[in-house]
């Protein structure tokens, strides 16, 4: 069996007594959604914080493809492949989307240290930054200013700027989170596009999305790994029921 | 393109000034127009990498004195050796301050700068062997003949305004701007973002040294006052007032407190109080600067 | 260097460092507590100390000029912090500089109209103008004994209030979240306005307890502004813990600086700070940095 693409060894993040992160050591296969579910504060933000260097880890390890990144910076990780989308809007408020997603993409491009020729003259940066626009059905939205997009759009924006750094591991952070149903149903099917091929580690409240696009599903309880498996297995699974009851679900 | 050429004309108008002979104007254009150097280059930092620095003038002296130490010291004149040196050395020490500071983020980087900028200001201050509080006067000019000095002036500005719109135009300038905006994600995109802050830091840094250099051509004299925490106080005031991230507004910024400076001296003893409420009114009213009128009503 | 001489220096260090902490704790609280940077900190420090000459002159007692200036440097605090400061909240940093650079002007020249650019001593109470013996050596003037206490006292009384009382914890609160506090009905801009006048007047207060050691000057407010920026920087912003540190040290440093090095006593000071940066860019006990 191939290694996996990230691994967590015993990954613990305290804040002061409070454990948030307890001891997480999980798997995640290279080309699979793996998606990461639990009730309100079971941790699942911070460990993507946790994985996409944003927070320093209190104790344990992180493994991507072998190699241990567990005090990498955001930018380190960044551009060893690992891709972020957030959860609370956080764009270039100012900028237009076609310059934000500029910027994505010129971060894979070594272009950024060019004093002289004019950026539009880079015609790989646009190129980039236009194939994801167009990947996530943005192209006609460019020149609209990033911060008077609506909530869904934005959404749409955070993804395509994601994949204009050529991910390979894809950190989703509840991109549902707030979209109404026709919203929801289209970034879904964006997810589903945008996943295939590539490795994604996705947290969500959404369970008809989680089932929908997911390969394997964790529940996290209090920062602890409760249980993983299939999709069909976790449904099942009267361990996962108790967890969740009396909480809302989608 | 009407604001390109109304500042083509204005930078005509102020060539045209050399043909005049005039000793006064050229003389206060002169320096009105080492400030626009310096807002110009501090808008690099403060308007379009976010980053407030009080370092300034301490580059614009440190540059001057090196002129000083360079012609009375080694008997070097020539400009074609003196300024290389002097931008180099204002350089050098932007790299090396930059360096510390900008391990400081926020506020904590306005302090250490504040701080480094004062360090300067003593050392060249309480030295005798560097002039002391009276200052240095540099032997010998790189040009003789003011119309000369006033003519690199001249010269420097525009090229300096060139150069800085060039390098924002490019994918360096996108960069720091998307760093000034949110620097949290450029980093999450792969950007080691105080990389570029430093890049810029040493340009401005540089630059303030070109002005220092320019100054102590035009006045044959350094002294410590122009290196402390003050004088980058009022940089930073030009490039409020004429609108901070817009480039040309810190340079009209410059020109205006030029002239507020000269006739608010001649007006009343007590003009710093006239440049405090100055400048406490542009913060609360006039926020965006005077740019910010003129985009205002060109959109409006 | 001889023993007693090593332990006058050290008392000075110390007692200067105590001045400072006095100065540096209201600039950290002010930042942390109202998240604005107050540049005119240090004309609060130059306001107390010719305060604090003038109405000694006019009274014939030091100690009848801080009962009096005191109250007035509340004030004074309360005054700039409604008309100017209430204004810079949640604004950017260039407007913060400044505004509050704006105010360092007009006291420097509201100084200048009122008292002129002279340099003015002050005499010390009768009551304390004897010294202390320090070793075999060498004398400790009772002022700067009297001036290291008030500081301890006040240090103390300082941290009991934050810690202990129910203001504190407010203070704190506010520190952490303005927002939240004024959603639980906590009047945030009381907590603000009582913050910094009491910033303003510990600034006065360090003032007219050293005008008597270095004159009363012009120019007296922009040094303590940079050292306590110094010591802030050191100890992280926020910290009174790590303004105590970093004013002792920087106080310490800068004493035995001015013997060991005359001509690059200031030199040591910033050496000591941009060693600290290299190591903690925050401070020594500054906000912890979560991230990487």
């Amino acid at each position: 069996m191939a290694d996996p693409l990230v691994k967590t060894e015993g990954l613990t993040r305290r804040f002061g007594a409070l454990g948030a992160v307890n001891d997480v050591s999980l798997s995640f296969e290279e080309g699979r959604v793996h998606a990461v579910i639990g009730p309100n504060g079971a941790g699942k933000s911070t460990f993507l914080n946790l994985l996409s260097g944003e927070l320093r880890a209190t104790s344990g390890r992180i493994l991507f493809r072998g190699q241990d990144v567990t005090r990498a910076s955001p930018d380190r990780l960044s551009r060893l492949g690992v891709g972020r989308s957030y959860q609370t809007t956080n764009l270039f408020p100012e900028l237009r989307c076609g310059d934000c997603v500029w910027l994505a993409a010129q971060s894979r491009l070594g272009t950024s240290m060019r004093f002289f020729r004019p950026a539009e003259r880079y015609v790989e940066v646009e190129e980039g930054a236009a194939r994801a626009l167009s990947d996530c059905g943005l192209s006609s939205l460019r020149p609209a200013i990033a911060g008077q997009l609506s909530y869904g759009e934005q959404r749409q924006l955070e993804i395509a700027m994601m994949l204009a750094t050529e991910p390979k591991l894809l950190l989703l952070d509840e991109p549902l989170a707030g979209l109404g149903h026709d919203e929801a149903l289209r970034v879904v099917d964006l997810l589903r596009r945008v996943a295939s091929g590539r490795t994604a580690i996705l947290v969500e409240h959404d369970m008809d999305a989680v089932f929908t696009i997911s390969d394997t599903v964790t529940v996290l309880v209090d920062g602890r790994v409760l249980e993983t498996g299939s999709p069909d297995r976790i449904r099942a699974s009267a361990k996962v029921r108790e967890a969740y009851l009396g909480e809302e679900t989608a | 393109m009407r604001r390109r050429a109304v500042l083509a004309v204005l930078a005509v108008g102020l060539g045209a000034v050399a043909l005049s002979g005039d000793r006064f104007w050229m003389q206060f254009l002169g320096k009105a127009m080492i400030g626009c150097i310096l807002a110009m280059s501090l808008d690099l930092l403060v308007g379009f990498s976010g980053l407030v620095s009080l370092a300034h003038s301490a580059f614009f002296g440190l540059a001057a004195y090196a002129l000083a130490g360079l012609t009375n010291q080694l008997g070097l004149v020539s400009p074609l050796l003196t300024l290389p040196l002097c931008v180099l050395a204002a350089g050098s020490a932007a790299l090396v301050i930059g360096w510390l500071s900008l391990r400081a983020t926020g506020v904590y980087f306005i302090m250490v700068t504040l701080a480094f900028t004062q360090m300067l200001f003593y050392l060249f201050n309480d030295s005798p062997a560097l002039g002391g509080s009276d200052g240095l006067y540099v032997a010998q000019r790189p040009v003789d003949s003011r119309l000369a000095a006033y003519a690199a002036i001249w010269a420097a500005t525009i090229l300096v305004y060139l150069l800085l719109a060039r390098i924002l135009r490019a994918p360096y300038g996108r960069t720091l701007e998307g760093i000034r905006d949110n620097e949290q994600r450029m980093r999450s995109l792969g950007y080691a973002t105080r990389r570029y802050k430093l890049v810029a830091f040493v340009i401005a840094g540089a630059l303030a040294g070109l002005a220092g250099y320019l100054d102590a051509t035009l006045y044959g004299f350094v002294n410590p006052a122009q290196l402390g925490w003050r004088q980058s106080g009022l940089v930073l005031v030009t490039v409020l007032l004429g609108g901070k991230g817009t480039l040309y507004g810190p340079a009209l910024g410059a020109l205006l407190l030029a002239f507020i400076e000269h006739y608010g001296e001649s007006v009343t003893e007590h003009w710093n109080a006239l440049i405090a409420a100055l400048v406490i009114a542009v913060v609360l009213f006039l926020p965006r600067g005077l740019a910010g009128l003129v985009q205002g009503s060109a959109r409006g | 260097m001889s023993l007693s001489l090593f332990a006058l220096q050290l008392v000075n260090g110390v007692e200067y460092g105590l001045l400072l902490f006095l100065v540096a704790s209201g600039l950290t609280l002010v930042f942390g507590v109202l998240g604005v940077l107050n540049f005119a900190h240090g004309s609060f420090y130059m306001l107390g100390a010719y305060l604090a000459w003038w109405l000694s002159e006019r009274t014939g007692s030091l100690a009848l000029a801080i009962l009096v200036g005191l109250p007035a440097m509340v004030l004074i605090g309360l005054l700039v912090e409604r008309l100017a400061i209430a204004r810079l909240y949640r604004r950017d940093h260039l407007s913060q500089v400044l505004l509050t650079y704006g105010l360092v002007l007009l006291f420097n020249e509201l100084q200048r109209a009122l008292w002129g650019n002279d340099v003015h001593g002050v005499a010390t109470p009768r009551a304390l103008s004897f010294t202390v013996p320090l070793g075999e050596a060498q004398t400790w003037p009772a002022w700067r004994a009297f001036t290291a206490l008030c500081c301890i006292a006040l240090a103390a009384a300082m941290r009991q209030l934050i810690l202990k009382t129910r203001f504190g914890m407010r203070v704190r609160a506010g520190a952490s979240n303005a927002e939240m506090v004024e959603a639980l009905g906590i009047d945030v801009r009381r907590v603000f306005s009582v913050v910094f006048s009491a910033g303003t007047a510990l600034a006065g207060l360090a003032g007219m307890l050293a005008a008597p050691l270095t004159t009363v000057y012009p120019g007296m407010g922009e040094s303590i502004l940079v050292l306590s920026f110094v010591v802030v920087v050191i100890g992280g912003i926020g910290s009174i813990k790590g303004a105590f540190l970093g004013a002792l040290l920087v106080g310490i440093a800068d004493t035995f600086g001015k013997v060991l090095l005359p001509g690059f006593a200031s030199a040591m000071v910033y050496a000591v700070m941009a060693a600290v940066l290299l190591w903690r860019p925050r401070g020594l006990l500054g906000p912890a940095f979560e991230g990487r």
